[in-house]
């Protein structure tokens, strides 16, 4: 359904995107997994050909995104990072004019706005403008948009950057809802919004892809950790001077044997905060209350994280840039 | 084509629900009658003085014709008005697209860049021809008031038409350069009043310089039209002007995603 050929696109010195080569099949989801900047919105955008590439070839639904741009357009459906739309216009007349750019017949048109509008949940705002519409319905009215005219492939930048966790939820589901309809593309900097949806992620970053695998095993070879943030205070009194305090306390929460990692930082305030990670199931707390109360120390805080996704792509990217 | 049609259709819509637009409409409308009623006023003053002369000396140095006066003098400084006008109208074009983001969608969709340009070009033209009608009854007025000049009428509508086309099509470039609405306003009054008064530049009446510069001058192009005369030769001229602006907007808007963002 989709096949890219050697795309690169340079701005002068600086490669936004690096000989980027793939197949999507039809009906498959791909998910783009990059931090800001990694070129995941510059891919997007020359798939819809919106972006001229410097080097390379795209092919969609066997139309040369080069050679034949009208008709391969016609197969696309794309909901940019910030979504396209006229505040002025009502929710209704907007998605007619767009179906009309994307030549819907003149007799499908309402046929397919209505489906559209239900596709998007978006009965209740129909006859209103855009411009009184939330974050949250805007968004929809953009994901409204790149389905309007049945496209068999369909492009997501990012659609739930920007919104609240409620917003973000309700479109996430949405998103899960099209899949089987369209072969799609959906990029994203958070990785549970793929591992939901796609059948393969690619991770990028500096328009280079780091990785390519099912979500299922993406997320085991990332090892997921538990993480305790710890914060305590040593009483004055104690002899040592203030700095080897810190090694003391870090040596002290080493030496429980618990964590795989850990981060000792002293605040402003003269208290410590101690970061631990431990592997998944491994739960520390118990542990660090011991230790805090049997040396002495003041529990300020303790408190349970799981190691958030995004920090651990963060770390795998930038573990990656370190080999090469 | 259809998609030309599709965009202009919306782009006039928009502009009914624009502040600006509407505060240019009623401006250009107000103005344009002040405009009427004064020369009215002062043509009707000047021939009921030249009766008195004929009256009492015979003869007059005052050959009147009113309705043609007023609407010759009426329709150079609607010209003028146009001018002032059309910037606003045209700056956010395509910038406002662009702002939006919605110039994404329009470059994804199967649309070609000089349908985008066309549909642009014909709904602020749109635009412009809704905002002359208000124009019409003034000229019913005079017709009640004497001979009436349908010839007049019809080559001065034709020349502000012209004009306000070939405006528009230069305003349309300006905007697919800009990124800022203010900017491209500012710039699109640099570009119409050098080209407006541009025929001021040359120093002596006669030299070939001087022959060659007004020959660029929208004011020399179009005060032909006032006077009742269309020449097939303004008429070149203004669709050359039309014909540059759009091909000119049409290569600027297809290398805005050459750009890097």
């Amino acid at each position: 359904m989709i096949s890219v050929t050697n795309l690169s696109k340079k701005y002068g010195a600086f490669v936004a995107v690096d000989n980027l080569s793939f197949e999507v099949k039809e009906g498959e989801v791909l998910g783009f997994l990059g931090p800001n900047g990694a070129g995941k919105t510059t891919t997007m955008r020359m798939l819809t050909g919106y972006l001229p590439p410097s080097v390379g070839r795209i092919r969609i639904g066997g139309f040369d995104l080069y050679d034949h741009p009208i008709k391969a357009k016609r197969l696309i459906g794309y909901l940019p990072e910030n979504p396209p739309l006229y505040p002025e216009m009502s929710v209704r007349r907007y998605l007619r004019y767009v179906a009309a750019l994307k030549d819907v017949p003149s007799g499908r048109v309402n046929v397919a706005v209505d489906r559209a509008i239900e596709k998007a949940r978006l009965g209740e705002v129909a006859g209103k403008r855009i411009a009184k519409l939330s974050k949250g319905f805007k968004q929809r009215v953009g994901l409204a948009q790149a389905i309007v005219h049945e496209p068999r492939v369909l492009v997501l930048d990012e659609p739930t950057s920007s919104l609240d966790p409620k917003q973000r939820a309700e479109v996430r589901e949405l998103i899960a809802a099209l899949k089987g309809d369209h072969t799609f593309i959906l990029s994203t900097h958070i990785l549970p919004e793929v591992s939901e949806v796609a059948d393969r992620v690619f991770i990028i970053n500096r328009g280079k892809v780091m990785a390519v695998d099912t979500p299922q095993n993406l997320s085991a070879s990332l090892q997921m950790r538990e993480v305790v943030n710890v914060e305590l205070s040593v009483p004055a009194g104690a002899t040592a001077p203030a700095d080897s305090q810190l090694d003391r306390v870090r040596a002290a929460f080493e030496a429980l044997g618990r964590s795989a990692h850990v981060e000792a930082t002293e605040t402003d305030a003269g208290t410590i905060r101690i970061r631990l990670e431990s592997d998944l199931g491994v739960d520390a707390r118990a542990d660090v209350a011991d230790l805090v109360v049997g040396r002495g120390w003041k529990l300020l805080g303790l408190a349970s994280e799981s190691l958030s996704l995004e920090q651990i792509f963060l770390r795998l990217t930038r573990d990656k840039e370190g080999r090469d | 084509m259809r998609h030309a049609l599709v965009i202009a259709r919306r782009e006039i819509e928009s502009y009914f629900v624009s502040p600006i637009a509407y505060a240019v409409l009623t401006i250009f409308t107000f103005v344009s009658g002040m405009f009427f009623s004064n020369m009215l006023v002062f043509y009707v003053r000047q021939s009921v003085l030249a009766d008195q002369q004929l009256q009492r000396l015979g003869r007059s140095d005052l050959q009147l014709d009113v309705p043609t006066m007023v609407l010759s003098q009426f329709f150079g400084n609607e010209g003028f008005l146009l001018m002032l006008a059309l910037p606003l109208l045209t700056m956010g074009l395509i910038t406002d697209e662009r702002r939006k983001g919605t110039l994404e969608l329009l470059m994804t969709s199967p649309v070609r860049a000089t349908e985008l340009t066309l549909g642009k070009f014909l709904g602020a033209f749109g635009f412009i021809v809704i905002m002359l009608l208000p124009l019409l009854p003034m000229f019913a007025f005079l017709a009640q008031g004497g001979e009436w000049e349908p010839g007049v009428v019809f080559s001065g509508m034709l020349g502000l038409l012209m004009l306000a086309a070939a405006q528009i099509a230069l305003g349309l470039f300006v905007s697919s350069l800009c990124e800022n609405v203010l900017v491209s306003a500012i710039g699109t009054y640099g570009l119409f009043m050098t080209m407006q008064f541009i025929d001021t530049s040359s120093s002596g009446p006669e030299s070939l310089w001087a022959k060659f510069i007004s020959y660029f001058s929208f004011y020399m192009r179009h005060i032909n039209s006032t006077r009742g005369v269309i020449e097939v030769a303004d008429l070149v001229y203004f669709a050359s002007y039309i014909t540059l602006g759009l091909f000119l907007a049409q290569r600027a808007i297809d290398a805005i995603r050459y750009k890097r963002s």
